[in-house]
């Protein structure tokens, strides 16, 4: 089946198998950040924006985001937030695989994009409900998710 | 669901049950589809209703709250509408389903539809008495929620499409508590337990309890609210709360499986259903039991 999406702030036409993933299409056309891991919504490796909520593209359609607008990291490369995000998340240790990371960053974005106050720890932590960490584990993503939150915080 | 052959998207629910009806072969709506993509999908081809106008939540001017069957339920856990409705006990629910990015996709009338035992929004709907709304190109119908469910995975459907749901404006003030025990955050519950007390000078109008996990279906427990309706708050004591929870658990039939015995089923069930009991007398004032005495029926 044809499908018209915006991906990545472009307009794009694919060519998708119709029972296809999200997942798997994303793949299909190079947005390698997005990682196939659990395949049934639970580790958050897939996770992208579809019209700017996180979501899980494993268990998404491929055919669900005709006329939708999705975004993967590769689309916030330049986005100055996602940048501070990924230089806190290298300063404090909280990369040590990296499989996780793109899917967390996704999930950290969305949450600092949330309207309102930055988030506290608590609300940080219920942004990571969705992304499974194997080998750095927790602390050290909330902690530099929290350097993050005080700057946006002090900059309103 | 490597094995679909087409994937139809409607643009309203009159084409979506067209689009159904249409074949050839078996189809099966699709929503969120957070749970379809978890197997094989066992139909020829789905038609898509998130673009059928049927997302949304709102409240009439007779304090109705309508929710249309392809709401998200992040949206239902943020919904204002939902937060203010019999002490925003079914936003508050809809917030603990799977994880954040399940929610943004996963809807709540996919998670009635899949008509599984434990579907989480089941007994916390069941408690505020929802009405579903059901329609195929000759008719619409409306059946309480406690109708809608026939067995795991099947509801009365049959082709049909559930539209939305309402939870009606005499329920919007009702007492109401709501819990899910699991063995982590994310996984399908072991047990869960709903209730939701109407209080008018100091009289039980309305006694609601319900369980899920714990049945072949959603469970309505009809002799336990009995045991409640009409009471005098003053009158009610921790031994009938205990006894009331006795008889609640005693309607369930939970089963062995690889998450419990049927047998701690059924005993959380009935300690989960005290405590929401004494929850929701707790908020009409009234100190009937404390909530962490496992004392009387025990």
């Amino acid at each position: 089946m044809i499908i018209e999406l915006m991906l990545n702030w472009r307009d794009m036409t694919l060519d998708v198998d119709p029972g296809a993933n999200l997942l798997q299409a994303l793949r299909d056309v190079g947005c390698f950040s997005v990682k196939t891991g659990c395949e049934s919504g639970d580790c958050g490796s897939c996770t992208v924006l579809l019209n700017g909520e996180p979501v899980n593209a494993c268990v998404v359609a491929a055919g669900r985001v005709q006329g939708m607008a999705v975004t993967t990291l590769e689309g916030l490369l330049d986005d100055p937030l996602m940048q501070e995000l990924q230089t806190a998340l290298v300063d404090s240790g909280a990369v040590q695989c990296g499989y996780c990371s793109p899917g967390m960053l996704i999930s950290l974005y969305a949450r600092m994009k949330e309207e309102g106050t930055p988030p506290d720890e608590h609300e940080i932590r219920h942004a990571l409900t969705g992304n499974l960490c194997r080998c750095t584990g927790y602390v050290k993503p909330v902690e530099a998710a929290l350097d993050v939150a005080g700057r946006l915080g002090g900059r309103s | 669901m490597r094995d679909l052959k087409e994937y139809r998207i409607a643009t309203s629910p009159a084409e979506a049950v067209a689009l159904l009806r249409a074949g050839p072969g078996k189809g099966r709506f699709i929503a969120g589809g957070t749970d379809m993509f978890l197997g094989r999908a066992a139909c020829d081809f789905v038609v898509d209703i998130n673009q059928a106008g049927l997302a949304g939540i709102e409240r009439t001017d007779q304090g109705d709250v309508l929710i249309g069957a392809a709401t998200p339920l992040q949206l239902c856990h943020r919904s204002e509408e939902l937060g203010a409705f019999a002490g925003g006990e079914l936003a508050r629910m809809a917030g603990q389903c799977g994880n954040r990015p399940v929610r943004s996709t996963a809807t709540i009338g996919g998670n009635l539809c899949n008509a599984l035992p434990s579907a989480d929004l089941a007994p916390v709907l069941l408690v505020l008495d929802a009405v579903c709304f059901v329609m195929d190109e000759e008719s619409q119908e409306s059946l309480p929620l406690a109708d809608f469910f026939v067995g795991p995975r099947l509801t009365v459907l049959e082709g049909r499409l559930l539209t939305g749901l309402i939870l009606p404006a005499e329920a919007a003030s009702r007492h109401c508590h709501a819990i899910k025990l699991t063995r982590t955050a994310e996984d399908i519950s072991l047990v869960q337990a709903a209730v939701g007390l109407d209080v008018a000078e100091g009289i039980v109008t309305t006694a609601r309890i319900a369980l899920g996990s714990v049945a072949p279906k959603p469970l309505r427990c009809h002799l336990a609210e009995d045991q409640l309706a009409g009471l005098k708050v003053a009158d009610i004591t921790q031994d009938l709360l205990a006894d009331v929870a006795l008889i609640a658990a005693g309607e369930s039939d939970p089963i062995d499986d690889h998450r419990a015995s049927a047998e701690y089923r059924q005993e959380m069930a009935r300690v989960l259903t005290r405590r929401l009991l004494c929850r929701a007398l707790a908020d009409t004032g009234t100190e009937a039991c404390n909530e962490g005495d496992e004392g009387g029926a025990a």
